[in-house]
C-alpha cells in the first residue's frame, strides 16, 4: 500500500511537468560543472554531489507539495500517518535517485571525466551522491508544505538550509556538525590520496545523523500538522 | 465557559457496551489549530456506536468539520484521545481535492491501491461517473467531482464513513443515493457521522443529532432563533476585547460590536 502511494505521488509529480524544473536546473550545473573541462572522477563527482543538494532539496519539496493538503488527508486516512509520510519520503528519495544516477552519467557524456582510477572514482561519486541525496530529500521535506504550511515559509526554510548547509561546511566553519558534510567530502575526495576508511566512516556518520535530525524535525512536524 | 455534557449518543445496538466493538469514542477529546490558537473543541466526550448515525449540525467556523475530521483520524487531537476507531475508515472531504493530473477511473483505481483493495468499477457506475471515467479531475463539475469524493470513501466498505456535507454540489440522483449508502454502511455494522448545514437531515430517519456551537458538542438540534434573546451590554473600550474574548469562549454569538457613537464595526461571529 505504501509502494502504490508512492507510485501515485511520483505519477502527480511526473504528470504535472513539475519534474522538469529540478531536471533542467540539474543539467545546467552539471554543464557549468563540467563545461571547463575532463577532471578525476572523484574530484569531479565530489563537487557535483555539492551543487546537487539544493537541487535535491528543492526537487524533494516540488514533489511533495504537489499533492493537494486534502488529498495529503484522505491518503493519511487510508495509510495511518506514518506510512503517508514515509510514503512521501519513499517517492521523494526514488526522484532524488533519478536525479543522482544523471548527476553520475552526464559527465561520461560529455567527456567530463578523464584520468586514472576511473571505478573507484565512481564508487566514491556513487557515495558522495548517496550523502547529498539523504541530505536533500530531508532538507526538502522540512521545507514542504506540509510543515511549513506557507509558501513564503518553505521558501525561507530551503534557503536559509541550503546556505547554511553550504557555510558552516567550509572549512573554516566554527560549527562544522551543523552542515551535512558534502563540502568536506568533497575536500576529502579532491585531496591524494583520498579518503580512508576512518574519513568515510564519519563523513557517512555525520551526513546520516544530519539527516536523521532533520528528518526526526520532519515527523515531529508532521505530527503536530496535518 | 459552557459546561461540556457528556454527550454519549444512543443507542448502542452490540452488547459488550459502546465502543467494545466498532464503535469510535471521542474521549476528553481538545483541540486547537495551532499551539496558541484558540480551542475550537474542549473536553468532548462523543460515541458512535456501530450501525449508528450522527449527524453533526452547528454554525459556520463552530468546528463540525474539525470534529469529523479527529473521528476519522485526519487530525490528531490537541489533548484527549480516539478510541476504538474501527478500520477501513472512509472519509468523504467537504470539497474534493480535484486538482490532480489523474483521470477519475486512474485516481480510483490507484486509491483502491492505496488502500489496499476495492474495486472502483460498481461506484463508477453506480454514482453516475460512467460518461466521466476518462476524464481528468481538473475537468469535472463541482458536483461531479464531489461523487468521485465519495467514491473513493466507499472503496473499501468502511466501518466508519463520515461525510463532511456529503450532499453538497451533488446533483438529484446522487443527493438520493447518500442515504441508501449510509443504511448499507449501518446495516453492515459500520457506524456514520454526517455534517450537514442544508436541512437535509430528513434524509436519514433515526439519525442521532449532535449540535457544535461553544467548543463543545451537545445532543440534539441546535437551538432556533426564537429560543435565543439579544443582549446589550456596555463596557469600558480598553475591557472590550477581554469581554468579547469571555462571550465568544462563553459560546455566546457575537452580533454587533460598537465602538462609539461615529464608529461602528463587528458581525455576526
Amino acid at each position: 500500500m505504501i509502494v502504490a502511494l508512492v507510485r501515485m505521488r511520483l505519477a502527480a509529480f511526473l504528470r504535472t511537468g513539475r519534474a522538469l524544473a529540478p531536471l533542467i536546473a540539474a543539467l545546467v550545473v552539471l554543464g557549468i560543472l563540467y563545461g571547463g573541462g575532463a577532471a578525476r572522477a572523484g574530484e569531479a563527482y565530489g563537487v557535483s554531489a555539492v551543487v546537487l543538494f539544493p537541487v535535491l532539496a528543492w526537487q524533494t519539496k516540488l514533489l511533495l507539495d504537489i499533492e493537494p493538503d486534502v488529498q495529503r488527508r484522505l491518503a493519511r486516512v487510508s495509510l495511518g500517518p506514518r506510512r503517508e509520510a514515509v510514503a512521501g519520503l519513499l517517492a521523494a528519495g526514488v526522484a532524488a535517485g533519478g536525479t543522482a544516477l544523471l548527476a553520475l552519467g552526464v559527465p561520461w557524456v560529455i567527456g567530463g571525466i578523464a584520468g586514472p582510477g576511473i571505478a573507484s572514482g565512481l564508487a566514491w561519486g556513487v557515495w558522495a551522491h548517496l550523502l547529498a541525496a539523504c541530505a536533500g530529500v530531508a532538507l526538502g521535506a522540512v521545507a514542504s508544505r506540509a510543515t511549513t504550511r506557507s509558501a513564503l515559509y518553505g521558501v525561507a526554510v530551503l534557503s536559509v538550509g541550503v546556505v547554511g548547509g553550504l557555510v558552516f561546511g567550509l572549512k573554516s566553519s566554527i560549527a562544522p556538525w551543523l552542515a551535512p558534510p558534502l563540502l568536506a567530502t568533497a575536500r576529502a575526495l579532491t585531496a591524494a590520496p583520498g579518503p580512508d576508511l576512518g574519513d568515510t566512516l564519519a563523513l557517512s556518520g555525520q551526513a546520516l545523523a544530519w539527516s536523521a535530525v532533520v528528518l526526526a524535525a520532519y515527523g515531529w512536524l508532521r505530527r503536530t500538522r496535518s | 465557559m459552557k459546561q461540556n455534557r457528556g454527550l454519549v449518543s444512543t443507542p448502542c445496538i452490540k452488547s459488550g457496551g459502546c465502543g467494545t466493538l466498532f464503535g469510535v469514542r471521542l474521549v476528553n477529546v481538545s483541540y486547537r489549530y495551532g499551539r496558541r490558537g484558540p480551542w475550537v473543541l474542549r473536553e468532548v466526550d462523543v460515541t458512535v456506536a456501530p450501525g449508528e448515525v450522527a449527524v453533526v449540525l452547528g454554525r459556520n467556523g463552530a468546528g463540525k468539520s474539525t470534529l469529523l475530521q479527529i473521528a476519522a483520524g485526519v487530525l490528531r487531537p490537541s489533548g484527549g484521545a480516539v478510541r476504538d476507531r474501527p478500520q477501513p475508515v472512509g472519509w468523504v472531504p467537504e470539497r474534493f481535492p480535484a486538482d490532480q493530473p489523474f483521470t477519475v477511473r486512474d485516481y480510483l483505481e490507484a486509491m483502491a491501491r492505496v488502500g489496499g483493495g476495492g474495486e472502483p468499477a460498481p461506484w463508477i457506475e453506480r454514482l453516475g461517473l460512467t460518461p466521466y471515467a476518462g476524464t481528468k479531475l481538473g475537468e469535472l463539475s463541482k458536483g461531479t467531482a464531489q461523487k468521485v469524493g465519495l467514491a473513493q470513501a466507499l472503496l473499501r466498505s468502511p466501518r466508519l464513513l463520515v461525510l463532511d456535507e456529503p450532499w453538497e454540489g451533488l446533483d438529484a440522483a446522487a443527493r438520493e443515493l447518500v442515504p441508501d449508502i449510509v443504511g448499507e454502511v449501518t446495516a453492515a455494522g459500520g457506524a456514520v457521522l454526517v455534517s450537514d448545514h442544508r436541512g437535509e437531515t430528513a434524509r436519514l430517519p433515526g439519525a442521532t443529532t449532535w449540535t457544535v456551537a461553544g467548543n463543545t458538542v451537545t445532543a440534539g438540534a441546535p437551538e432556533t432563533d426564537e429560543d435565543e434573546v439579544v443582549l446589550e451590554i456596555r463596557v469600558a473600550a480598553a475591557q472590550a476585547d477581554d469581554a468579547l474574548a469571555a462571550l465568544r469562549a462563553a459560546g455566546h454569538d457575537v452580533v454587533r460590536v460598537r465602538r462609539s457613537a461615529t464608529s461602528q464595526s463587528g458581525g455576526r461571529s
